[in-house]
């Protein structure tokens, strides 16, 4: 399943970049998340609940970053979850690129998420637009962070 | 045992039962989607309430005026087969008949149709065109009413708090030259899911469709209102060149997805198809 | 907390039980009471297989929850048959060729049967309506209407 977000933040890129590499940070900017604690440098552990009408999910797993050009201001996070309740695995390689237009900063993010398992089931689409969700929140709040 | 069931027996009682566990209550009716989320290990409910005893919970009723009302429990059979609907909406009767099988209407209720929220589900998109409003109880038995349309948002998500139960349906009485219409379109079976379904009301006299309302269904989150539809025929005499370029807009309104029922492309091209024919109907041509 | 009784009429005797809520009236059926006429084929309520008469009205038994049969009456393909004598219908069936490996038979009797006392003179349109969402993978469902008109002309 292929997630693209595009968020405008009013902040230079320099800053957006800084706080999209702190991933204890980033992370903190994904709706829900808790218990995260550091793995190792570039990787964290974490618990996300999701609610997809009733039917209530808690992930559980690592996200690191496992590709990154300072320079070009791109990188690849991998983030691998599974669900302990329903049974079922979740899997996305994210990369982020940042675009500088003036004063502001263009935060890409495109997704690819494998799901496994029962929460596969449900249905995929109800699973896109929740994962698209998650991801718009998740651009917004960097976007909130970067600009104060 | 896996989880504890309680029947309560009058709207209070239920609400004093979600004021308590309603963070962690499922709440049913008729029953079938609970199964089906049960069964597919989906939900794994500790506490879950039945509404099947609650007392006048599947009541229907018309008003002198021709208004309905039809209790959260009342099962799609009820509704099909009730006097009042046939009298003051026949419409919504024959809507209704259409969902799945016998067997099916024969269980599952409209309100819980309502609450379930499944976005290919047929109920939902015809109380949306007929401005149903859902009576709500809240917390202590505060009551509210939302329009079926605003209720939907999201698949299988309503606006509704856990501690928050539909109570009935309402749609207001008819004018006498209102129209309204409801068309499944089901290529595979006739009991399957609509691959687009569209609902249209509309006060027609003079050849002109006033109060246009129109929704689609099973073509995206929730029952999508064709606007652009509703917008390009305005308050003009309709004829079939101009419904059928009005209908064209509905590929814009809707946002369907692949599944087995269709791809996008198709639906979005059904959507201009069926939206067509339900206005030539409306409209009498 | 303890699970919840069920008191229903099955086939015109009263039964007294305790289910688990998580349980189907086809569970119930099978496994508590040992009818194993109600057959579950699809376990999703679309094929049919496991229809039953609740209050009269057809259902299926794998979509109703077990505490749902409170108080009401059952009838399963075992209670169809009085004193040994099998129904109009179900002569038909035999004589119509109704079935041929029979697991989806128990369902389309007892459909039928709901049908023939809503609609004593079914149209084709009533048939179709009523028996649609009964599958059978073996009969290609000509036997199946031919038994239900004979048993309408008796």
């Amino acid at each position: 399943m292929k997630l693209a977000q595009r968020e405008t933040i009013a902040a230079p890129a320099a800053r957006v970049w800084a706080l999209v590499m702190d991933l204890e940070k980033a992370a903190g900017c994904v709706p829900g998340i808790t218990a995260l604690t550091q793995v190792a440098p570039d990787r964290y552990r974490g618990s996300l609940p999701v609610q997809i009408g009733p039917v209530r999910l808690v992930l559980e797993g690592e996200i690191a970053v496992t590709a990154r050009d300072d320079a070009a201001r791109r990188a690849t996070l991998r983030a691998d979850a599974k669900d302990s309740r329903l049974g079922g695995t979740v899997r996305a390689t994210i990369d982020v690129a940042l675009a500088e237009s003036g004063a502001s900063t263009e935060l890409r993010v495109d997704g690819d998420v494998q799901i496994a398992g029962r929460i596969g089931e449900f249905g995929q689409p109800v699973i896109q637009r929740k994962a698209g969700q998650l991801l718009q929140q998740m651009a917004a709040c960097l976007g909130r962070m970067a600009a104060t | 045992m896996s989880f504890e069931f309680v029947v309560p027996e009058s709207w209070p009682e239920t609400l004093t039962l979600l004021a308590q566990r309603g963070d962690e209550a499922f709440v049913l009716a008729g029953g079938t989607a609970f199964t089906l989320l049960l069964r597919q290990g989906l939900i794994r409910p500790a506490y879950v309430v039945s509404l099947r005893r609650v007392q006048d919970a599947a009541r229907i009723k018309a008003d002198a005026h021709g208004g309905l009302s039809i209790g959260a429990t009342a099962t799609h059979t009820d509704v099909v087969r009730s006097s009042a609907v046939r009298g003051a909406w026949p419409e919504l009767a024959d809507a209704v008949a259409k969902v799945a099988t016998v067997r099916v209407r024969n269980q599952a209720t409209l309100g819980g149709s309502v609450a379930h929220a499944d976005p290919a589900s047929d109920a939902p998109v015809m109380l949306a065109a007929l401005d149903a409003q859902a009576v709500v109880l809240g917390a202590g038995g505060a009551r509210r009413r939302i329009p079926v349309d605003e209720l939907l948002v999201e698949p299988f998500t309503t606006t509704l708090a856990p501690t928050d139960l539909i109570h009935s349906l309402e749609v207001r009485a008819r004018r006498p030259t209102t129209r309204a219409v409801y068309l499944k379109y089901t290529p595979r079976s006739a009991d399957d899911y609509a691959t687009v379904a569209v609902a249209a009301l509309a006060n027609v006299s003079d050849g002109v469709l006033h109060d246009l309302r129109i929704f689609l269904g099973a073509v995206g989150p929730r029952p999508m209102r064709a606007s652009s539809v509703e917008k390009a025929l305005g308050s003009g005499r309709v004829d079939a060149r101009a419904i059928d370029d009005a209908a064209a807009l509905a590929r814009d309104d809707v946002d369907p997805i692949d599944d087995l029922r269709g791809s996008a492309v198709y639906k979005r091209e059904m959507a201009r198809v069926w939206t067509a024919r339900a206005l030539r109907e409306l409209a009498g041509l | 907390m303890s699970p919840p009784t069920i008191r229903f009429s099955l086939n015109g005797h009263a039964r007294e039980l305790e289910v688990d809520p998580a349980h189907r009236l086809i569970d119930v059926l099978r496994d508590d009471c040992g009818l194993t006429g109600t057959k579950e084929g699809c376990s999703v309520g679309v094929c049919g297989a496991c229809s039953v008469l609740v209050n009269g009205e057809v259902v299926s038994a794998c979509l109703l929850p077990a505490p749902h049969v409170d108080g009401a009456s059952v009838i399963t393909i075992e209670g169809l048959a009085q004193g040994g004598a099998l129904t109009p219908l179900q002569e038909a069936f035999i004589t119509e060729g109704g079935f041929q490996c029979g697991i989806c038979t128990p369902g389309q009797i007892i459909t039928a049967t709901a049908l023939l006392t809503a609609r004593p003179k079914p149209t084709d349109a009533d048939i179709s309506e009523w028996m649609m969402g009964s599958l059978c993978r073996c009969t290609g469902y000509h036997g199946i209407t031919r038994a239900i008109k004979k048993a309408v002309e008796g």
